[in-house]
């Protein structure tokens, strides 16, 4: 009876969202609404007053920067409220064993995941780097360093990797995202224009266009740095949980 | 409704299955993790559908280069509005996996029926 009813719902939903897509315009067609706007606009001006090729991130930190700087809080509080919900490891509440617990991996992985590493980060820093003359940008760099810690962490275990990234070099960089956001739209707000305006009055020209990108760079740089270091410190604080769980069950 | 339409539209008919698949892991699994899992599937269903939005047939990438123009340039909006999407997408993740383990801590169980029966006694 229950499943008999679930399905008839999730039909129901299913007709609803086909009736709506239905009535869609084809995809394709250059004339449906959501190109004829705003976007021509975008693409043909986008590099003048966005200062990024990528048209992408032209749009992420400057048409649409407000929306930006409240994805980048978004991330942030995410490591908040996990950190509320759970432990940080702090100096002098050590869960002793499972902080010095270590994870038995077969020697082919250790040493691909050695090899490897150094790859993923170089790959990560050109990825944060590039992002406005080409694909990338700050949070899909982020994304990858924190990808290739977590790696790490999966194969060499949690305390080998506190170790080598222990909580007083995390914690600083965890704000990078947030305060490197606020502090370059502060700064047009500081010199009298608007919050979030890359370009400053009183520069002119050619300087003008390196300010701004050098800006822009600097906000890439804080998201990447700061976004990875989130997820790492999201993880690293949830194995911990979990194995200290895990070691109370068998005590 | 037009039936030819919909074939035409086949990236927005799949997200509505997607969607589907992730609605019933979300209410018919007791399981909480698959519940998240479902969660998920239902989050790229609508990222699929929005990406599919600013298609362009033909398009190039929206990164200015010397012999590509404007006018054969993909949408870039709604890329860069999943950007944002799928970035929140992992935070609230992160923060109901947080949710979970101090569950299953708890409870022992993940189950959600068995953790609303305990809740009450």
């Amino acid at each position: 009876m229950r499943r008999l009813l679930i399905t008839g719902a999730l039909a129901l939903v299913g007709l609803v969202l086909l009736y709506g897509v239905g009535k869609m315009p084809p995809m394709n067609t250059r004339l449906a609404p959501d190109k004829t706007h705003v976007v021509p606009r975008y693409l043909e001006k986008g590099e003048e007053e966005a200062g990024a090729k990528n048209i992408i991130t032209g749009i992420i930190l400057n048409y649409r920067g407000y929306d930006t700087s409240g994805e980048v809080t978004v991330i942030f509080s995410a490591l908040c409220a996990v950190i509320a919900i759970l432990d940080r490891e702090k100096k002098g509440r050590s869960r002793s064993g499972v902080d010095a617990s270590a994870i038995q991996t077969s020697v082919i992985v250790k040493t691909v995941v050695r090899f490897s590493l150094p790859v993923v980060v170089l790959f990560a820093v050109y990825v944060i780097l590039h992002g406005e003359p080409s694909p990338g940008g700050g949070f899909q760099g982020g994304a990858v360093i924190g990808a290739s810690v977590i790696l790490f962490t999966l194969v060499f275990g949690l305390p080998v990797s506190t170790r080598r990234m222990p909580p007083g070099s995390r914690i600083p960089l965890e704000s990078v995202n947030v305060l490197g956001f606020l502090a370059m739209g502060f700064l047009g707000v500081a010199l009298g224009v608007e919050f979030l305006t890359y370009l400053l009055p009183g520069i002119h020209g050619a300087l003008a266009d390196t300010v701004r990108s050098l800006m822009l760079t600097v906000i890439e740089i804080g998201i990447g740095v700061g976004g990875g270091v989130i997820f790492v410190s999201i993880v690293f604080t949830m194995i911990r949980e979990d194995q200290y769980e895990l070691q109370q069950d068998t005590a | 409704m037009n039936f030819s339409r919909i074939l035409h539209n086949v990236n927005y008919l799949f997200s509505v299955l997607l969607f589907l698949m992730g609605l019933y892991a979300v209410t018919v699994k007791p399981n909480l993790i698959k519940k998240l899992i479902g969660l998920n599937i239902m989050e790229t269903s609508v990222f699929l559908f929005i990406v599919s939005i600013g298609m362009v047939e033909g398009g190039q990438a929206p990164i200015v280069t010397e012999g590509v123009k404007t006018s054969r340039m993909v949408n870039p909006i709604p890329q860069a509005l999943i950007l944002t999407g799928i970035v929140v997408a992992v935070s609230t993740t992160a923060v109901a996996l947080a949710l979970c383990i101090k569950l299953h801590e708890a409870y022992g169980s993940l189950n959600a029926d068995e953790i609303i029966e305990r809740f009450g006694s």
